[in-house]
This record gives structure tokens, sequence and C-alpha cells, in this order.
């Protein structure tokens, strides 16, 4: 899987995701609809990573578990009080520009 | 370079065509972006047949946890790089979101500012990642920005000359 340019396909036909905490992952993930689990990994992560996984799962949107206790949580999971993903609104950030400049 | 980059393309997606032509600097060391721009102008030209934009690459300013005093030397190599190039283009608006990359750009711009030479509007979005901290471009150039934008409400009070529009991307 390692050098695959793009995962959308596999992300598509996907029922769950089991990802580290990479912020693309865990959205793009998101955005497809997909109950996700995050699996942080103590020894590796890179703090500013966990900030992004730590609100999704706060906010109900993403699972969230370590290395070890992953078995445990997928035994135990239920995957319907994962909340929907609602999309980033980019067209608030164009008119907040259009609006800095004057174009109205 | 990588989630910078998607991010960025979002962020341009809901803009009209006065944000005209579009100047992209990455950094030399990128490989993925340029494709990801390519196929993002591409796909703006079906719809604005009089689209334009240029591409351009600088030293890439700081490798991650690249040492402190060796990244100041590398970021000020990068702006004296940068400047010719900000001076060439002498935008009119400088959107970016966190790569160490635009840091020289914006600290150029800044300088060309001071200068009397081009006024420009630097609007800085902090990326979705950052949820509680600021990134290190973040922590600088919220001192050098217009505006700077962040996507989670905890940054606001942290931040409180930013400005907070939800998420974006």
């Amino acid at each position: 899987f390692r050098f695959k340019d793009s995962l959308a396909e596999d992300l598509q036909s996907a029922d769950l995701v089991i990802s580290h905490a990479g912020a693309g992952s865990c959205l793009e993930t998101l955005e497809k609809g997909k109950p996700l689990i995050v699996v942080i990994n103590d020894k590796l992560m890179d703090n500013h990573q966990l900030e992004l996984a730590k609100q999704l799962h706060r906010d109900g949107y993403v699972l969230y578990c370590n290395c070890s206790t992953l078995v445990e949580t997928l035994q135990s999971m239920d995957l319907s009080t994962l909340k929907p993903f609602p999309p980033g609104q980019p067209e608030k950030f164009a008119l907040f520009l259009d609006t800095v400049f004057g174009f109205q | 370079a990588g989630g910078h980059t998607t991010e960025i393309l979002r962020l341009l997606s809901c803009l009209s065509e006065s944000y005209s032509p579009r100047h992209y600097v990455l950094a030399d060391s990128d490989k993925m972006s340029e494709a990801k721009i390519r196929s993002f102008e591409q796909k703006r030209a079906e719809t604005f047949s009089e689209s334009q934009f240029t591409l351009d690459r600088i030293p890439r300013s700081r490798e991650v946890r690249q040492s402190w005093i060796s990244s100041v030397v590398t970021t000020l190599y990068s702006i004296v790089y940068s400047l010719p190039l900000t001076y060439k283009r002498q935008p009119d608006l400088i959107l970016c979101n966190g790569p160490g990359t635009c840091v020289p750009i914006c600290i150029s711009a800044f300088l060309l500012g001071l200068l009397r030479i081009k006024r420009t509007i630097i609007v800085y979005v902090e990326s979705i990642c950052r949820v509680e901290t600021l990134s290190l471009s973040g922590k600088i150039l919220y001192y050098f920005s217009d505006y700077f934008i962040v996507q989670w409400p905890d940054l606001k009070r942290k931040y409180p000359k930013s400005v907070y529009l939800g998420r974006v991307v």
C-alpha cells in the first residue's frame, strides 16, 4: 500500500477505517463519511498531530485508541455513536477576502 | 508541501477571478505540490478561460526538526533569495497557510512594504491541524500578517487578534 498515489478508491469501498492520527488521513476519511478509529502511537507521535485527533474525538467524529487497546476497541465499539462530519466552508473564506478587498 | 497544498487549494476553490493572476511559490524540494496545483488550475481554466498562474521555487527555509541556529541562517538565506521574486511579482495579496516556505516570502513582502516599494496584504490561514497551538510559521506571522485566520475557537481565545471563521477547508 505504501506507495499508492491515492487511497481514494480503497476508502470509497471501505466500511471501517483504522488509521494513524495524520490530519490528511483523518479528514479524507471523515469527508467520505466512513467510520474512523484513530490509533495513537505514543512513542512516535508528534504532539501536534494529536491535537486534531483529540478534537475530532471530543466532537464525536472518531473513535480513539492506542496500539495496545485496538483489539478491545474493535470488540466493543459502537459506530452509531459517531456523528457525521460536516464539510469545511471555503466559501466563508472567499466572502471574508472579498470584504477585505471590497469586492462584492 | 502535502497537506498544506491541499488546504490552500481548497481555500482558493471559491475565489472569484478577481484573484488573478495567481503566483504559486514552492520549496525546491517539494515534489508533489506542482502536480496538484497544475491539476487545480487546469480545472479552473475550464470555467474561467482567462485564468493565469505562475509557479516559482525557492530554497526550503527549514527542514523538520532542524536546529534553531541553522534555521535562522537558512531562513535568512531564503529571505534574501525571495526578495527579487517578491519584487518581481509585487503581489497585492499573499495567501499562505503555514509551511516554512511562506515565512521568507511574507517577510520579504513586509520589507518591501517598509521600503514603500509595494504594500502587500498578507493573509495567513493556520492549518486545520492546529487546534490548540500555532505552528512555528504561525507564531512568527501572527505579528507580520494583516489578517490571521484560525480554524478552531481555542486559538481565537489564545490569539485575540486572529479571525475565526470556523473550518474553512
